[in-house]
């Protein structure tokens, strides 16, 4: 990936478009106080729209800031010594995909952008005040990286254990279920403008076998995937197909039913 | 040494024409030519390293535009003693 180069920037500013998604995707894992919202809501954001295939952060930096994604996809990622990269997640709208750096200094992998981007940098320091002025938001935010956990054991399990093709169909279902949380699924239209060596290097499969499982989806009338948005045709198969129980996720009420 | 292909049909469900990679009386790898249905990934036509043994049994991404490419990249492979990132 390239080196991060801002597009455009802006001084800090409270409330950009797209930060009620972290308020949102909180909400879906647990519940809020309105003080607990309006201090998330009121954190000061630096935002910044970054191109596609960019690194936002990189392993062995030391950040003073983490950032909200507002707009786009985020992959995380490690590359092996001859360039081979696995990425172990993705991040929607909502995350912030390197809060961990908050406690753990040195960056210990790569994260980068999948499309376009906006993102709202915070700076550590605000981060804290917010956390000391709100103390129950520790176990919120502690909660939200336990899930992530619960994610890549999910992950692991995937790679190590299961078929291609229903790696693929976990995916899309844990997609379609995460973006319904933050509301960005239309119906049966889910948001998924990643590529097919995108998810292979997320899955461990090479492009050849993301491809044939693709068209095996398709072939079956499980999914459509085109143009960057995946159309779940039969929701119940297609869980079936991924052996997919989304109790991993750790929805909270109205979220548990996709 | 030299290498002998011989054809053959793999059960992929898809991407069914394939040759037997031989060094010697050894069976080092398989390949598969891909079908149209790659047409997306600009791979149609392309041969694929279904799976390899040995110093080829290793996470490849390989994919060759003809059968010489694939000659060529077993045979450095077996003389090195080696996997590595590879394909064209």
């Amino acid at each position: 990936m390239n080196e991060l180069k801002p597009l455009n920037s802006s001084e800090p500013m409270p409330s950009p478009q797209g930060v009620h998604r972290l308020v949102q995707k909180l909400e879906s894992i647990t519940d809020l106080t309105e003080a607990e919202r309006q201090g998330l809501l009121s954190l000061p954001l630096r935002v910044q729209e970054v191109r596609a295939d960019q690194d936002i952060t990189r392993e062995g930096d030391r950040p003073t800031q983490s950032f909200l994604l507002l707009e786009g996809f985020i992959c995380r990622y490690k590359l092996t010594q001859v360039g081979k990269r696995q990425i172990f997640a993705f991040h929607t709208p909502g995350d912030i995909p390197d809060l961990l750096t908050l406690h753990l200094k040195t960056l210990d992998h790569n994260v980068g952008t999948v499309t376009a981007c906006t993102v709202g940098f915070i700076q550590h320091e605000h981060l804290h005040e917010l956390l000391r002025q709100q103390p129950r938001l520790m176990d919120v935010f502690w909660r939200d990286t336990l899930v992530d956990g619960a994610i890549f054991r999910e992950w692991m399990l995937g790679i190590g254990r299961r078929s291609a093709r229903t790696r693929i169909a976990h995916l899309f279902c844990e997609m379609t279920t995460r973006l319904r949380a933050v509301d960005l699924v239309d119906g049966n239209r889910v948001p998924l403008p990643i590529t097919q060596a995108e998810l292979g290097d997320a899955l461990g499969l090479s492009t050849v076998h993301v491809n044939r499982s693709v068209q095996e989806l398709r072939g079956d009338n499980l999914i459509e995937w085109q143009g960057g948005v995946l159309t779940v045709l039969d929701w119940e198969s297609l869980k079936a197909a991924g052996e997919f129980d989304p109790t991993y996720l750790h929805l909270s009420g109205s979220h548990t039913v996709p | 040494m030299s290498l002998i292909l011989q054809p053959v049909r793999v059960a992929t469900g898809s991407d069914e024409e394939g040759m037997l990679v031989f060094a010697g009386d050894r069976l080092v790898a398989v390949l598969v030519r891909l079908t149209d249905q790659h047409a997306e990934t600009g791979l149609a036509g392309h041969w694929f390293l279904e799976t390899g043994f040995g110093v080829l049994d290793r996470p490849h991404e390989a994919t060759f535009p003809d059968l010489e490419a694939a000659k060529g990249w077993v045979h450095a492979r077996l003389r090195d003693g080696r996997g590595g990132a590879g394909g064209a």
